[in-house]
C-alpha cells in the first residue's frame, strides 16, 4: 500500500464521524463480517484507522474501492461541503432522451479527452440524481484523490450542483457536461450554500409556496391558536397581512436553508446633500452580505414581524423567486429601478 | 504505593521533608503525581505529544504557507486546547513557539488564542515570553494580545515571584503608548510595597501629563499611594470611575468550558478550603485560593525569594495563634477573592489596618460584581443565577463577619437597584441593602430612596414587607455603629474603621432622620394601598420599635414619632397584636421622652427634642387613652377632627364607644369571652356591664393575662388604674 | 390621527383593562398569559405593536386603564417605536395611566446612553419606569405582579388611591449620575 492510499484512508477516517462509521462501512460492503465486527469493537479513531489500513491491505482494496467509500459517505452527508449551482441552457432536440448509460459513457469519454489524468466515478443515487466524483490530475501528475470534485446532476433537469472547483477545471467540466447532456452551455446560477438539498429544493421549487390571493387564505386558520377571550390583539389584521405577504415572498413550512445572500452594488449615491459623492463619475461599490443559519426563515421573520417593510422588496424576494443568492446590482440608466443580473 | 502508606498512616520517607505541609496537600500532591504518571504513559503514542514535539523542535524560518504539517499539528493542539485545555508543559512549548516568532508573526495570534490552560500556567514560560516581548520584533497587536492573555490567566500562573522580580522590566513597557493600559493592569496585579519607587512614580506622572488623566494610570497610582503615601502627593478621587476593563473575551468562553469540564478532578485533587463558587472566576479562584505555596510545591518549585524575605503565605497558617505570630509578615494571596472563603483571612483583614489588602479586595469585588452579576442576565441560565446567589450569600456572610460593608459592594448595589426588577436575587439584594453604611443625607435620596420608593409602591405585599425589614435592619446597623464609634469628646464618629469618611453627629442625625421619615412615608401610603394589611403593619411596627428606643438604647438624641398614617391604622387595627404593639411603642416613646427631658434639665446640654415632637406624642397619647380607656372618640382640640353630624349620619349607635377596650374590633371577642366567663348564667349579653368598676378591673386583668404586655405597660404608665373607666385621665407629658 | 383617550368610555364593574405596546411582540404575549390569570378582578389585555390602534376596533375596545410600553433595551428600534407611539396617546393618559417596562437592562450589549434616554423619556412624562427580567419565569411573574399593582390603582379598584396619586410616588426622575457618588 502506497503513501497516498494511506493518506486517503486517514483523511476518510477523519471525515466520517465514529457513530456513522459502522453503517457507512456496511453499505460499502468490502469488509468481511469478521472484520466488520472487529471494527465495531474499536473505540478510538486512531485505532480504527489502523484497523482499516490493515484490512485494506489484506483484502487488497485500493484507491478505487476507497473512493467508493468516500462517495457513499458524501452521498449520505451532502451537507458538509459548499455547493455551487449551475444551469444548463439551450437544450438540443435530443436532450430529453439522454439516459443514464448514455450519459455515463459520454461524460467519461469526454472528460478523458479533455484531461489526460483524471479519475471519474459515477453513481446513481436513489432519488434520480447522478453523482459524479472527479479526481483531477494534470499531464504530469496522477489524479489527486484528496481533493476531488463532486458533481450532482438530475438527468432531464437543467441543474448541476458542484463542489470545490477552480476556474480552469470548471471550463473542462462544463464542456464535458454540455456535450454529454446535449445542451449548449453551462451557466453559473449564482446560488450556493452548504446544504445541497436546500439549494436543489430552491431551484426546483420543492418547498411549500404561497400564492397571492384576494380571499382569506387558509393561513389564518392555521395560525389561529386557542387564545384567552380576555386577550385581544389590536393589530391582528395587519399582522396577518404581513405574514401573508411574507409567506407569499418566501413560502411556508420548512424553507430551504440558505446560509448567506450577497449583493454587490455598483450604483451611484443619490444623496442630494452630499455633493462630492453625487458628482463622482465612478459608481459607488460595496458588498452587502446577509448571513444566517437559515437565511430565508430569518428574512421571512423580519417581514412578518414588521422589521422589514412589506410587501417585501424585490431585492429580498428575488432570492427564492430567481433561485439566486448572489446579485450584482448595477446602474441601468435613469429611473428608480435598479437592474439586477 | 503512596496511597497505601498514606492509608496505614505509617511515616514514610517523604513525610519528614514535607512535615511543614498539611496532610491534605500531601495527599493532593500524591494524586497529582499518580495522575501525571498515568498521563505520561498515554502520551508516548499520542499525536498531540508529537505535535508538541514538532513545535518545540521546528526550525526558525520554516515557512507557514503551504505547510501542511504546521496546519495539521496546530489543529491537533487547538482541538486539545478547546476540549480539555493544555497542560503546563504544552503551554510552555506553545508560548515559546509563538513568542520566539520562529515561523514568523502571522501564526502567532492563532497560537495565543488557543492557549487555554487545563490546570496552571508555568511561571517560567511567562517570564520567557515577557523576555521575548523585549527582544523579538512582535507586531503591536500581537503584543497586546499576549498581555491580554496574561491578564486572563494571571490567576492561573503557578507562582509570581519571578514575575515580580522582573517588575522593573515590565514597567519599562509603559512607555509604549498602545501597551500602556494593559501593562498598567498587569503592574496593578503585581505591585507590592517594594516595587513602589520614586522614579516609577515620576514616570507615571510624566505619562499622565502626556496622556491625560487616564483611569489605568490613576488606578495604578492610587495603589502606589496606598503603599507609599509619602511618594505620591497627587490627589486621587476616592471613587475611581471605572476599574480596569477585562480583556478575557477571546478566551473567556473556552476557559469556562474547559474549567467546567475539568472541575470535578480539580476539586478533588487540590483540596483547598475555598467554598465560594462563582462562575468562570470560581475555578480560577479555586486553583489559586490562597494557594501560592501549596500549588508551587505541588509542581516542585519552592519559591526561593519568598522564604528569604520571610513572608508567610496565608495558606500555611491554620490557627488563629499562628496568625497572630506571623501577623507582621503575612503574604496576601494572589487572588484576593479567596479571602472571602477563609475565616483566617477574614480575621486578618479585620484586625490589620492594612489599606492595601482592603483596597485589593475591593478592587476585585467591584470588578466581579460588575462583570458577573450586574450584567449576567444575557446568559440567564438557572445555573448562573444559582452561582450568583451563592456568591452573594458568601459576600453577605463576610460582611456579617467583618460587621461592615465594602465600598465596592455598596456602589454595585446602587447600580443594581437602578435596574432591579424587584425579584431577581431578592433576599441577597435586600441583605446587601441592610448592610449599607450610613449614607450622607445629601445623597441618600438619590441613591437609595428614589429607586426603592418606586420598587416599593409597584411591588407585591411581600416585597413591601421584605423592604421594611431590610430598612429596619439598616437602621439597626447604623444605630449600632453610632453607639460603638461615637467619640464622646467631639461628637465625631468614624463610620467605618477602614475608610476615612467621618461624619459629624448632626450629619448622622440628619441621615437617620431622613431614613425614618422615608420609611414613614412608605409606611403610610403602603398601608393605604394595601388596605392596612396586618402583615405589613407588623413589619412597620417592627421598624418603629427600633425608632422609639433610639435615645435610650443607642444614645442618639433623636426622637421621631410615627406619622398619622401609621399611628391610626395601627390603633384601629382589627388584630389585637398590632394594637398591643402600638401600645408598647407608645410606652417606650414616653420612657425615652421622659428620660431625654430629665437629662436635658440635668446637663443643660445643647441638644433638645423639639416641642413639636412632644406635642405630637401628647396628641397621640391623649387620643389613644381617650379612645381605649375613656370611650371618647372625638375631643375638641385633637389632631383629627370629624364632624359630629357626619358620625351621627353613619347610624352607628353610641359611636364614641366603638373603639374602647370593649368594643374595639380587636378586643370585642375578648370582651364577649370575658362576659360569658364572668356571668355564665346570663342569657342576654350586655357588654356595657363590664364598664362597672369591679368587672372593669377584672377585665383588664383578664386582657393582660392574654399576653398583652404592651397594653399593660401603656395603661399603667398613662392612666391611674384605681379610677374606673370613664373618669381615668390620660396624664400626658407636658412640653415644658 | 386618532388619539387613544382615557375617559371616552365608561368603566365596567370589577374589570381592569391593560394595553401592552411592544414593537417586538415577544414579551407581551407571555405577560398577557399570566396577567389574565388574576382572579380577584377581570383583567382584559389588549396587545399592540405600536400606536395608533386601528379604528375598526374602537367599538369593541374597552376603556384602557393602563398603557404599558415595553422596551427591549438591546434594540434601538424598540425604543424608537415606543417613542413614536407616544404621539397617539391622549395627554390624559400621562396623569398616571402610562408606564414603561424595560427588559434586558442588565445585558452587556446595552449602551448606557440608551438607558439614559429611556429614563429621560419616562422622567419628562412623569411616568414610572419598571425593569423586568423577561427570560425567567420568576421574572415574568414578578412583572405581572408589579403591573397588576399599578393597574389596580389606575382602574380605580383600590379605595382612596388614584392613578395620579400613585404615579406621583413612583414616577421616574432624571437619571442620577451614580457612577460617581462624590463622597468627598
Amino acid at each position: 500500500m502506497d503513501e497516498s492510499t494511506k493518506r486517503l484512508v486517514q483523511r476518510l477516517m477523519r471525515r466520517i464521524p465514529s457513530k456513522m462509521l459502522k453503517i457507512t462501512l456496511e453499505k460499502w460492503g468490502r469488509l468481511t463480517e469478521k472484520q466488520q465486527r472487529e471494527i465495531e469493537a474499536v473505540q478510538s479513531k486512531r485505532a480504527l484507522t489502523e484497523h482499516l489500513l490493515s484490512f485494506c491491505e489484506k483484502n487488497e482494496l485500493g484507491v478505487k474501492r476507497l473512493t467508493e467509500l468516500e462517495m457513499i459517505h458524501i452521498i449520505d452527508n451532502p451537507n458538509q461541503e459548499m455547493w455551487y449551482a449551475f444551469r444548463l441552457s439551450d437544450p438540443e432536440d435530443d436532450a430529453r432522451s439522454v439516459d443514464l448509460m448514455q450519459f455515463k459513457e459520454q461524460f467519461k469519454s469526454h472528460i478523458r479527452e479533455l484531461v489526460s489524468q483524471v479519475s471519474v466515478k459515477i453513481r446513481k443515487h436513489t432519488d434520480e440524481a447522478v453523482w459524479i466524483r472527479i479526481a483531477w490530475g494534470d499531464t504530469y501528475s496522477c489524479p489527486n484523490h484528496l481533493k476531488p470534485t463532486y458533481v450532482v446532476h438530475n438527468l432531464q433537469t437543467p441543474y448541476v450542483f458542484v463542489t470545490s472547483l477552480t476556474s480552469k477545471k470548471k471550463l473542462m467540466l462544463s464542456q464535458a457536461l454540455v456535450l454529454s447532456t446535449r445542451y449548449q452551455s453551462l451557466k453559473d446560477a449564482n446560488l450556493s450554500g452548504r446544504k445541497l438539498t436546500a439549494i436543489r429544493d430552491l431551484l426546483m421549487r420543492q418547498y411549500q409556496q404561497v400564492f397571492p390571493t384576494k380571499y382569506p387564505s387558509p393561513l389564518t386558520e392555521r395560525n389561529q391558536t386557542v387564545t384567552n377571550p380576555h386577550i385581544e390583539r389590536e393589530q391582528a389584521k395587519p399582522a396577518e397581512r404581513r405574514l401573508q405577504l411574507a409567506c407569499e415572498a418566501f413560502g411556508v413550512g420548512m424553507l430551504p436553508q440558505l446560509q448567506s445572500a450577497v449583493y454587490k452594488l455598483e450604483t451611484k449615491l443619490r444623496d442630494h446633500t452630499d455633493r462630492t459623492m453625487r458628482e463622482r463619475e465612478e459608481p459607488f461599490r460595496c458588498v452587502v452580505k446577509f448571513a444566517s443559519t437559515n437565511l430565508l426563515e430569518s428574512l421571512k421573520n423580519c417581514a412578518s414581524s414588521g422589521i422589514a417593510s412589506t410587501p417585501v422588496t424585490p431585492l429580498l424576494s428575488s432570492i427564492p423567486l430567481k433561485g439566486k443568492n448572489y446579485f450584482v446590482i448595477t446602474e441601468n440608466g435613469p429611473g428608480p429601478s435598479s437592474q439586477m443580473s | 504505593m503512596a496511597a497505601k502508606s498514606n492509608l496505614s498512616g505509617s511515616p514514610d520517607a517523604d513525610l519528614s521533608s514535607l512535615s511543614d505541609r498539611s496532610l491534605s496537600s500531601r495527599a493532593s500532591n500524591r494524586s497529582l503525581r499518580v495522575a501525571e504518571k498515568e498521563r505520561r504513559k498515554n502520551d508516548a503514542e499520542d499525536p498531540f505529544v508529537l505535535a508538541l514535539k514538532y513545535f518545540s523542535n521546528v526550525e526558525a524560518g520554516t515557512p507557514v504557507h503551504g505547510n501542511d504539517e504546521v496546519e495539521k499539528n496546530l489543529v491537533l493542539v487547538e482541538r486539545a486546547a478547546y476540549s480539555k485545555g493544555l497542560s503546563p508543559e504544552a503551554i510552555s512549548v506553545m508560548l515559546e513557539f509563538a513568542m520566539s516568532l520562529r515561523m514568523g508573526s502571522g501564526i502567532c495570534p492563532r497560537v495565543l488564542k488557543c492557549l487555554i490552560p487545563a490546570t496552571v500556567v508555568p511561571q517560567e514560560a511567562v517570564v520567557r515570553a515577557v523576555a521575548w516581548l523585549g527582544v523579538a520584533n512582535i507586531p503591536v497587536n500581537t503584543q497586546i494580545l499576549f498581555i491580554k492573555w496574561l491578564l486572563t490567566v494571571f490567576d492561573l500562573i503557578d507562582a509570581k515571584d519571578q514575575l515580580r522580580a522582573i517588575y522593573g522590566f515590565i514597567f519599562n513597557f509603559t512607555s509604549e503608548e498602545n501597551l500602556c493600559p494593559f501593562i498598567c493592569h498587569l503592574l496593578y496585579l503585581l505591585t507590592r510595597k517594594e516595587s513602589v519607587r520614586v522614579f516609577r512614580v515620576r514616570k507615571l506622572l510624566e505619562l499622565q501629563s502626556k496622556l491625560g488623566r487616564q483611569p489605568f494610570l490613576l488606578n495604578l497610582l492610587s495603589l502606589y499611594k496606598v503603599f507609599c503615601p509619602e511618594l505620591v502627593t497627587l490627589s486621587i478621587p476616592s471613587q475611581l470611575k471605572s476599574v480596569f476593563r477585562n480583556h478575557n473575551l477571546p478566551w473567556k468562553s473556552a476557559l469556562t468550558v474547559v474549567q467546567r469540564r475539568n472541575s470535578p478532578q480539580v476539586a478533588s485533587s487540590l483540596n483547598l478550603f475555598s467554598t465560594s463558587k462563582h462562575k468562570t472566576t470560581s475555578r480560577k479562584r479555586k486553583h489559586h485560593h490562597l494557594g501560592l505555596a501549596m500549588l508551587s510545591s505541588a509542581v516542585n518549585k519552592e519559591p526561593q525569594t519568598e522564604t528569604s524575605r520571610q513572608l508567610v503565605p496565608l495558606v500555611q497558617l491554620h490557627s488563629v495563634a499562628q496568625l497572630l505570630e506571623n501577623m507582621h509578615r503575612i503574604e496576601l494571596p494572589a487572588q484576593m477573592g479567596s479571602l472571602l472563603g477563609s475565616s483566617l483571612g477574614l480575621h486578618y483583614l479585620d484586625c490589620v489596618q492594612d489599606e492595601s489588602a482592603l483596597l485589593r479586595l475591593n478592587f476585585w469585588l467591584g470588578y466581579t460584581l460588575q462583570e458577573e452579576l450586574l450584567f449576567s442576565s444575557d446568559e440567564g441560565s438557572s445555573q448562573s443565577s444559582e452561582e450568583s446567589m451563592q456568591f452573594l450569600d458568601k459576600l453577605l456572610s463576610t460582611q456579617h463577619f467583618l460587621q461592615e460593608g465594602f465600598s465596592s459592594s455598596e456602589a454595585f448595589l446602587y447600580k443594581f437597584l437602578s435596574v432591579w426588577d424587584g425579584s431577581v436575587l431578592r433576599p441577597q439584594i435586600l441583605g446587601l441593602l441592610s448592610n449599607i453604611p450610613v449614607v450622607p443625607s445629601s445623597q441618600i435620596g438619590q441613591l437609595l430612596f428614589e429607586p426603592l420608593m418606586q420598587l416599593f409602591f409597584t411591588s407585591s405585599l411581600f416585597f413591601k414587607c421584605g423592604l421594611m425589614e431590610s430598612l429596619n435592619n439598616m437602621l439597626l446597623k447604623w444605630l449600632t455603629w453610632h453607639s460603638v464609634y461615637a467619640l464622646e469628646d467631639d461628637l465625631d464618629i468614624s463610620l467605618n474603621s477602614h475608610t476615612s469618611i467621618n461624619m459629624t453627629l448632626s450629619g448622622f442625625k440628619d441621615s437617620v432622620m431622613e431614613l425614618v421619615d422615608f420609611v414613614g412615608r412608605l409606611a403610610s401610603v403602603g398601608l393605604q394601598l394595601e388596605g392596612c394589611h396586618s402583615l405589613l403593619l407588623n413589619f412597620i411596627l417592627d421598624f418603629y420599635t427600633t425608632v422609639c428606643d433610639m435615645f435610650l438604647k443607642y444614645g442618639l438624641p433623636l426622637v421621631v414619632v410615627p406619622p398619622p398614617g401609621v399611628f391610626y391604622p395601627a390603633l384601629f387595627a382589627t388584630d389585637p397584636v398590632s394594637v398591643d404593639r402600638l401600645a408598647f411603642i407608645m410606652h417606650r416613646y414616653k420612657v425615652n421622652l421622659t428620660s431625654a427631658k430629665s437629662q436635658e434639665k440635668l446637663t443643660k446640654q445643647a441638644f433638645r427634642i423639639s416641642r413639636q415632637t412632644f406635642k405630637e406624642f401628647n396628641n397621640y397619647a391623649v387620643f389613644m387613652v381617650n379612645c381605649l380607656w375613656n370611650a371618647k372618640l372625638i375631643q375638641p382640640g385633637m389632631s383629627i377632627q370629624l364632624g359630629e353630624e357626619l358620625l351621627l349620619k353613619s347610624n352607628v349607635p353610641e359611636y364614641w364607644k366603638s373603639f374602647d377596650l370593649i368594643y374595639h374590633p380587636a378586643f370585642m371577642s375578648y370582651a364577649v369571652d370575658f362576659h360569658q366567663k364572668c356571668w355564665p348564667g346570663r342569657k342576654d349579653m350586655d357588654l356595657d356591664s363590664i364598664k362597672h368598676s369591679k368587672p372593669w378591673n377584672w377585665y383588664l386583668e383578664y386582657l393582660f393575662n392574654q399576653g398583652y404586655d404592651g397594653l399593660k405597660l401603656f395603661i399603667q404608665s398613662n392612666t391611674s388604674r384605681q379610677l374606673t373607666a370613664g373618669d381615668g385621665q390620660g396624664n400626658s407629658l407636658s412640653t415644658e | 390621527m386618532s388619539l387613544l383617550k382615557p375617559f371616552s368610555k365608561l368603566p365596567s364593574l370589577n374589570t381592569a383593562n391593560i394595553l401592552l405596546v411592544e414593537s417586538e411582540e415577544q414579551f407581551q404575549q407571555s405577560l398577557a398569559d399570566v396577567l389574565v390569570e388574576e382572579t380577584a378582578f377581570t383583567v382584559n389585555v389588549r396587545l399592540a405593536k405600536s400606536l395608533p390602534l386601528p379604528k375598526e376596533n374602537e367599538e369593541s375596545r374597552p376603556r384602557i386603564d393602563l398603557v404599558v410600553f415595553i422596551i427591549n433595551l438591546t434594540s434601538e428600534l424598540s425604543f424608537q417605536s415606543a417613542e413614536a407611539s407616544l404621539k397617539y396617546l391622549d395627554p390624559g393618559y400621562l396623569l398616571g395611566k402610562v408606564c414603561f417596562m424595560v427588559t434586558k437592562a442588565r445585558n452587556t450589549s446595552v449602551p448606557t446612553e440608551r438607558l439614559d434616554a429611556v429614563r429621560k423619556l419616562a422622567a419628562v412624562l412623569s411616568c414610572p419606569l419598571l425593569f423586568a427580567e423577561d427570560q425567567t419565569p420568576d421574572g415574568v411573574t414578578n412583572a405581572r405582579e408589579r403591573l397588576l399593582s399599578i393597574l389596580k390603582v389606575s382602574a380605580g379598584l383600590v379605595p382612596m388611591a388614584t392613578a395620579l396619586y400613585l404615579s406621583n410616588l413612583t414616577r421616574c426622575t432624571v437619571p442620577p449620575d451614580i457612577d460617581q457618588p462624590s463622597f468627598d
